[in-house]
């Protein structure tokens, strides 16, 4: 089932535009929103999980109109926010029971079952009957997930899951991402694009509330195939080049010199070497061009 | 560049700038967290609640919605210093709500918003933290309680106040109370509040703490009720009010009015006391407070460390979820909803506010259950009905404020956990989530409820009684108390939604709760006005609930159909995802409104409306109009306007009376004829006749005399009747009549007839005076001599009656019973007096069983409810005590029999005298009298004998209606009483008996009517005439012995025995008694009867010494001290000569004033008491002549006395019982 988003706007009270006209078409797999902190895409989340009414758009999702029958998307919907807390002092177990019931599983038969095998897919067979506030950051993570599932979910909506997650907790929480996503459609924010690289089937770029670019990660690394060059210079001349070119990203080196990475359509200059896209480049491209701040 | 730079603190955080700026850190941190509270609308809300409030309530005391201003004699002014002082520390009480939401959020925010992870690892001190912290929220709460004393002088300066209720405006008096009571209290509150949330890290901590310190004064009041106590209370009282009523308990109406509250040294010791509480609770929350991430529990030591290692590689995972069903049908969410439920009310009773609430309450209601305070000065037996009534107010208050707090945590609950998000993307219905919380309180509340079956239980267990009537407390807990609190459920839940702050919402249903009794003072007087209010109701072991359930239930289902609406509403308003401000509340409510929920919502809102307004005029409809207080004093200004001037009208008297009275109980409603013989004895001829039928009832009669009318009056009830042919001096005419009670309607019962036990008066017949409040005159005046006390148009009658009641009933009237015989099914009984009695009649009838017994030749007999029969004894030991002294002293009783009869609570708590019947309250049946060993008086055994001497005091005298009357009849009984006892219990336990009168009598000078000498005590000064009476006579016969007391009494008695107008008063027995009285204690005469006179002596100091026979030389030093009050209560010293006495007392300051002495006191020295509490047996008791105010005496006793006193026994009236007596050291 695809997701269809039309025209959708939102203006907060203090005049703040979080999603401007948006249009976008997502089909089913992993689809990762891209962008930084700020450019709208928790409100955009939060819109198409029930949480927050637009002021105008249609959200369609299959043949449910989201906006107008917000419990039959709630039936098919997994969600996994931001940030999110959990009632102090209840154990894992308890509270998916309770999400298990707050999402229609009557029987408590099935509900145990379900909750079992939750825990077992998010690794939490352990520590069941543990508090889940005392959770690590990655155990909490993974109780989202885990809570996210009860629903057999056909839309999931992850909101920047993997922040602050150590290495190991962050492939173990994107493997199972990627496990439940091969059936259904799985929206995924985020702003580190590792991610995204890893995962998806198609990405959107997004910044100031609009959709700057929406590609598949290879056909978007594709078409900056021959725009890209890097080079190595000192940290005093780093000024001078973001003057004069397109300076995608900086990173030092060991000896204090800096790679800079440059976007130019013709080679920048024979100390230049042509660099193989990445999916960074794509991103910071596209923000680079939404900001105005290309150099040519 | 794409790095984004992320500031935690915000720039105006005053934590930062440490470096750059010198200011102290207090200061700093100080003022930030000022600037943050005067940004807080709750503030604001919290004020403003608090200023209309205290102004609405103190321009309703100061007469502001009075229609015309009260006219009586003696005011109690509104603003006086006690009163001011009284007002501020109900408020204070209440801005103890404000605390926890204050002082208790200033701290506990930092946790709340996680920023103490980062705060506390910032360079600063933790008493600049703390104490910052701390005076922030006190300054806060401190600048809303100043809107008290605000509205409480606007209160008074509003226009239509009565200037008669007001004093000048005085400033002193504020300050003095916010100053002494209401801000050290505020600190004491806000050091432990904040103490409390700072170390548990939990906000609901304070609020606990709160409600726990309410069972604590509840817990202190029960158990410091008793007199000896007081003092300690006094001193250990928190809010200091103890301390301030204990140094005013005995003030007149004047101190009342004027003074200033003390600053005793009492006081001053309980506000320092506080005081230093606060600050010691302060260091030890520095002491204990660290910077740390976790909270520190005192008591509890953490388990040993454990190394966690996580698993760190995971692998791919096969996702399979099992096949589950998934039901959003609406019965699946309907057994979700059940089950929601029990999931929040297990988090409710798993929370340890909760579980030490509820240990608190369970303590509370146990106390006062077990600890009744005493009521008409005894106990009585911890019956279901008293056991459900002790807890009930304290309790469904403490019921309702965890209903108010758990409606908002339960439905903030997922925001505050800020687990909202996932759960409102579920597809649970709004109302599933919604009723669970609504049920889950309801499941709260009946727990809590049960609390009150199981302490009322234990208490019954633990005194042996043994009827346990569990279906009763199940009724009344369940089927009645619930209903009440669910309604609230549904009201706060609806408040709750609407706001964010669940305090706020708790501050606005408290204030909203207690406003609704303020409703009737701004002239909404009616019920259908008064939210979830039941009307007050007296259950009756004879009688049950009587004919209350229905109204009630009718009631609760009227306020139930507002509350579903709220509830319906509260769907409308139910929060649903991420709003950012009202506007888009608003927008998302407005679909929900125009759906079929809005829809539910205004058709149950009309139906409230609809029968709102139905129930207000079928109301009216069937009392003719007169629903309110304010239409009723209407009404008889009206009728007095039209009708008064036939006050002194000369009227033929009643002489014979012959009535039939047909009881209906199981329809509440009587049928009545009968016959008058009425006698016209004015010397003169008569040519108006009045006729007055019963206000209540539908009457029709016939004159049976040539008459025409003159004016009738349907409405008020008042005929004016003109004699074609006077009655001439010595005629008689016939007056036939037939009376029945208005039919009575769902919403009252018009007649006193009730279901069983039911106990109607004489006042539903038709009079022949104009009936109004007339004032007493003067017993100087000889033209008032002419009615008796109780009467205006007879004197002594021949009465004879036939009643008849239901089968299952028996009926009794006052006379000799001639023939009992049934007839269509019911029961009659023909009852005749053989002697004329006083117009003064009643007929009872219930299912009682009978007791019998016999002295010498007169029948003894007690109609009781069957289950009742625990005091029978006692009371005809009462009856034949009183006899046995009665005929002993003063004449042969004047009847062949006496019975006593129990009528129901719901009728009353008194005990009175007709002829030969003595109606007695169910409460009195009641009385606990396993203390009465201890001191405590014996109740039944005591009232029977003060009921059975009114029938020579009352009865056989009877005096005229004027001042003093009472003086003859209660003073008289209860002196006679008084002796009854001492015969029984012996001299020496009289002088808790006496101390009880003494008390009762002191506490009530201070009463808004002023205070009349006892020969001139009105009828409603009980105070003056039962109490003052009682110890003025016993003390009388004491002085100059019983014999020459009784023997005058006895003299008086055959002067004026069964005499006819002109009628005795009480001048006329003082004259007897007066005679009887030697010239040494004729200043005795004129104190107690003429004058209002205190002692206030006092024992200073007490030395013993061995002698070398083996003997006591005991030295006491006194002081006497005797004074006037007049009828406000102002002292004065001087004589009517102008002298008085005056003596400087080392170690007082002032100089002791004293009327000039020539008095005889008592002075006893006495043994140790071998159980400890009380007086020991006296080892010397004499009476000592006194002059001067300051006094030593020496006494050589065999035996080494423990305790000494002065006037010990409290025979005389003194004005500072307390100081009489002293310990040896």
């Amino acid at each position: 089932m695809n997701l269809t988003i039309s025209n959708l706007t939102k203006v907060y009270p203090n005049g703040v535009k979080a999603v401007d006209n948006l249009d976008l078409e997502i089909r089913p797999g992993m689809f990762g929103l891209l962008g930084p902190n700020g450019a709208g895409k928790s409100t955009l989340m939060r819109t198409i999980a029930t949480l927050q009414d637009p002021d105008s758009g249609n959200i369609r999702f299959g043949d449910i109109n989201v906006l107008n029958d917000k419990m039959g998307l709630r039936r098919i919907l997994g969600y996994l926010p931001q940030e999110f807390g959990v009632y102090p002092r209840v154990s894992a177990e308890d509270l998916l029971d309770y999400f298990a019931i707050l999402k229609g599983v009557s029987s408590w038969a099935d509900r145990k079952h379900l909750v079992d095998e939750a825990l077992r897919i998010t690794n939490l067979e352990e520590v069941r009957k543990k508090h889940v506030d005392g959770y690590s950051g990655g155990m909490k993570q993974r109780f989202g997930i885990a809570q996210l599932l009860l629903n057999d979910p056909k839309l999931i909506i992850v909101d920047e899951p993997t922040a602050g997650l150590d290495p190991a907790e962050r492939q173990r929480f994107l493997n199972i991402l990627r496990e439940v996503g091969t059936r259904n459609t799985v929206i995924f924010s985020t702003h580190i694009v590792d991610d995204v690289k890893e995962l998806c089937h198609e990405l959107a770029i997004m910044n100031g509330g609009r959709i700057l670019k929406q590609a598949s990660p290879e056909v978007a690394a594709a078409e900056m195939e021959g725009l890209l060059w890097s080079r190595k210079i000192a940290r005093k001349d780093l000024d001078d080049f973001e003057a004069r070119f397109t300076v995608l990203s900086s990173s030092y080196n060991r000896d204090n010199s800096i790679n800079i990475r440059v976007y130019s359509q013709t080679s920048p200059g024979s100390q230049f070497q042509p660099a193989t896209p990445q999916l960074e480049d794509v991103y910071f491209v596209a923000l680079n061009k939404d900001e105005g701040t290309m150099k040519n | 560049m794409s790095i984004t730079k992320h500031c935690l603190l915000k720039n105006d955080n005053p934590l930062q700038s440490r470096r750059r700026e010198e200011d102290p850190m207090f200061t700093k941190i100080y003022t930030y967290e000022m600037k943050y509270w005067m940004r807080q609308p709750s503030v604001y809300v919290y004020a403003v609640i608090i200023l209309i409030y205290s102004t609405m309530l103190m321009h309703g005391m100061s007469g502001g919605w009075d229609p015309v201003p009260a006219e009586t004699a003696a005011v109690t002014i509104t603003n006086s210093p006690l009163k001011i002082n009284w007002m501020m520390n109900f408020f204070m009480q209440l801005m103890l709500l404000v605390i926890p939401a204050v002082v208790g959020t200033s701290i506990y925010r930092d946790f709340k918003s996680r920023m103490h992870t980062v705060l506390y690892s910032y360079p600063f001190e933790k008493a600049d933290y703390l104490l910052a912290k701390l005076c922030s929220g006190l300054t806060t709460v401190i600048a809303v309680s100043a809107t008290i004393p605000i509205g409480m002088v606007i209160g008074t300066q509003l226009p239509g106040v009565n200037p008669r209720v007001l004093a000048d405006f005085n400033f002193a008096a504020y300050v003095q109370a916010y100053f002494i009571y209401v801000m050290p209290n505020l600190v004491l509150f806000s050091a432990l509040i904040f103490a409390v949330v700072a170390l548990t890290r939990n906000i609901y901590t304070g609020f606990i703490t709160l409600v726990l310190l309410y069972f604590l004064q509840g817990i202190t009041g029960a158990v410091f009720s008793g007199l000896e106590s007081g003092y300690a209370a006094a001193l250990f009282d928190p809010l200091g009010k103890m301390a301030a009523n204990y140094e005013t308990q005995y003030w007149t109406l004047a101190e009342k009015n004027e003074l200033m509250l003390p600053l005793s040294s009492l006081v001053l010791t309980n506000r320092l006391i506080w005081l230093a509480a606060a600050i010691v609770i302060f260091l030890a929350t520095y002491r204990h407070f660290t910077f740390s991430q976790q909270a520190s529990i005192p008591g509890l030591r953490k388990a040993a460390g454990r190394r966690i290692v996580k698993q760190n590689f995971g692998s791919i995972i096969r996702v399979a979820l099992p096949k589950v069903a998934f039901d959003f049908s609406f019965a699946s969410w309907v057994r979700t909803t059940w089950r929601l439920s029990n999931i929040d009310l297990r988090f409710i009773l798993k929370s340890w506010m909760f579980i030490s609430i509820l240990l608190g309450g369970i303590l509370a209601v146990f106390l006062q259950q077990a600890q009744q305070p005493l009521q008409h000065g005894f106990k009585i037996l911890p019956t279901t009905w008293k056991m459900l009534e002790v807890p009930t107010l304290f309790f469904s208050g403490v019921i309702n404020l965890l209903t108010f707090l758990y409606a908002g945590i339960l439905i903030q609950r997922a925001r505050i956990s800020r687990s909202d998000q996932l759960v409102d993307s579920t597809p649970v219905p709004n109302w599933t989530l919604l009723f669970s919380k609504f049920l889950a309180l309801v499941k709260m509340q009946i727990l809590l409820l049960s609390l009150i079956m199981i302490g009322g239980i234990t208490v019954q267990a633990v005194n042996g009684y043994t009827r346990f009537e569990i279906g009763h407390y199940l009724f009344e807990l369940y089927c009645m108390n619930l209903l009440g609190h669910v309604i609230w459920a549904m009201a706060a839940v609806f408040v709750q939604t609407l706001l964010t702050n669940p305090y706020l919402g708790v501050f606005i249903l408290v204030f909203g709760g207690m406003g609704i009794g303020g409703l009737k003072d701004i002239g909404l007087e009616h019920q259908v006005f008064h939210f979830n209010i039941s009307p007050f109701f007296n259950y009756s072991d004879m009688n049950g609930y009587g004919s209350y359930l229905p109204i009630f239930y009718l009631f609760k289902g009227y306020w139930a159909l507002l509350g579903s609406a709220l509830l319906t509403l509260t769907l409308v308003f139910w929060r649903r995802g991420v709003s950012v401000n009202i506007r888009e509340r608003l927008s998302a409510a407005l679909p929900v409104f125009l759906s079929r929920t809005g829809g539910i919502g205004a058709l149950l809102l009309f139906a409230f409306v609809a029968s709102g307004t139905g129930i207000y005029y079928a109301d009216q409809a069937s009392s003719h109009g007169v629903v309110t207080a304010r239409k009723e004093k209407q009404f008889l200004t009206e009728s007095d306007a039209r009708y008064k001037r036939y006050v002194n009208t000369v009227q033929p008297r009643i002489a014979d009376v012959k009535i039939d009275m047909h009881l209906f109980p199981e329809a509440c409603r009587f049928e009545a004829s009968g016959e008058y013989w009425l006698v016209n004895k004015s010397g003169g001829n008569i040519d108006t006749l009045i006729v007055s039928p019963g206000f209540e009832e539908y009457t029709t009669y016939d004159i049976k005399y040539p008459a025409e009318p003159i004016s009738l009056d349907s409405v008020i009830k008042f005929d004016v009747w003109k004699l074609t042919t006077p009655l001439a001096a010595g005629d008689s005419l016939r007056f036939t009549f037939e009376v029945q009670n208005m039919p009575n309607t769902f919403f009252r019962r018009n007649s006193n007839v009730i279901g069983n036990g039911t106990f109607i008066g004489d006042d539903v017949f038709p009079r022949f005076f104009y009936r109004t409040l007339r004032e007493e005159p003067d017993p100087a005046d000889s033209s008032a001599h002419q009615f008796t006390y109780q009467s205006f148009d007879s004197d002594y009658v021949n009465l004879e009656t036939v009643v008849s009641t239901s089968a299952d009933q028996l009926a009794i009237a006052p006379g000799y019973l001639q023939r009992e015989w049934r007839e269509n099914g019911r029961k009659y009984y023909h009852y005749k007096m053989d002697q004329p009695i006083k117009y003064n009649f009643g007929f009872n009838s219930g299912r009682f069983a009978v007791k019998r017994d016999m002295w010498q030749d007169v029948e003894l007999e007690i109609y009781y409810h069957p289950e009742h029969d625990y005091n029978l004894e006692r009371m005809m030991k009462g009856l034949k005590g009183a006899l046995e002294y009665q005929t002993k002293y003063f004449s042969p009783y004047q009847h062949r029999q006496a019975r006593i009869i129990e009528f129901p609570l719901s009728e009353g708590s008194y005990a009175t005298t007709f002829a030969n019947s003595i109606p007695f309250s169910e409460y009195r049946f009641l009385a606990d009298v396993e203390d009465s060993r201890r001191g405590m008086p014996d109740v039944p055994f005591y009232v029977a004998a003060h009921e059975l001497a009114h029938q020579w005091w009352g009865n056989q005298v009877v005096p005229a209606h004027s001042l003093g009357a009472r003086m003859v009849t209660e003073s008289l009984a209860e002196y006679s009483a008084l002796q009854v006892l001492r015969r029984e219990y012996g001299d020496h336990k009289m002088r808790k008996f006496l101390r009880f009168d003494l008390e009762a009598y002191l506490r009530s000078r201070g009463g808004s009517n002023p205070e009349n000498p006892l020969v001139r005590v009105e009828t409603m000064q009980e105070h003056i005439s039962y109490a003052k009476g009682a110890l003025v006579f016993y003390a009388l016969s004491d002085y100059i012995g019983e014999e020459n007391l009784n023997r005058a009494l006895r003299k008086y008695l055959e002067k004026v025995k069964f005499q006819e107008a002109p009628y005795t008063t009480s001048l006329e027995l003082l004259s007897y008694v007066r005679a009887a009285t030697p010239d040494s204690l004729q200043y005795f005469i004129e104190d107690a009867f003429e004058h209002i006179t205190l002692y206030d002596n006092r024992a200073r100091q007490v030395d013993v010494e061995t002698l070398e026979n083996g003997k006591y030389y005991v030295t006491i030093d006194v002081t006497v001290s005797k004074f006037r009050s007049d009828g406000s209560g102002n002292r004065s010293w001087g004589n009517d000569t102008g002298d008085s006495l005056r003596t400087a007392i080392a170690g007082t300051e002032k100089p002791v004033l004293s009327l000039p002495l020539a008095d005889y006191i008592e002075i006893g020295l006495f043994a140790e008491d071998p159980d400890g509490d009380g007086l020991g047996e006296p080892i010397y008791l004499k009476k000592h002549r006194f002059t001067e105010i300051d006094n030593r005496l020496s006494i050589i006793v065999d035996e080494k006395p423990h305790e000494i006193g002065i006037d010990p026994y409290f025979k005389l009236i003194d004005a500072q019982p307390k100081d009489n007596l002293l310990q040896v050291q």
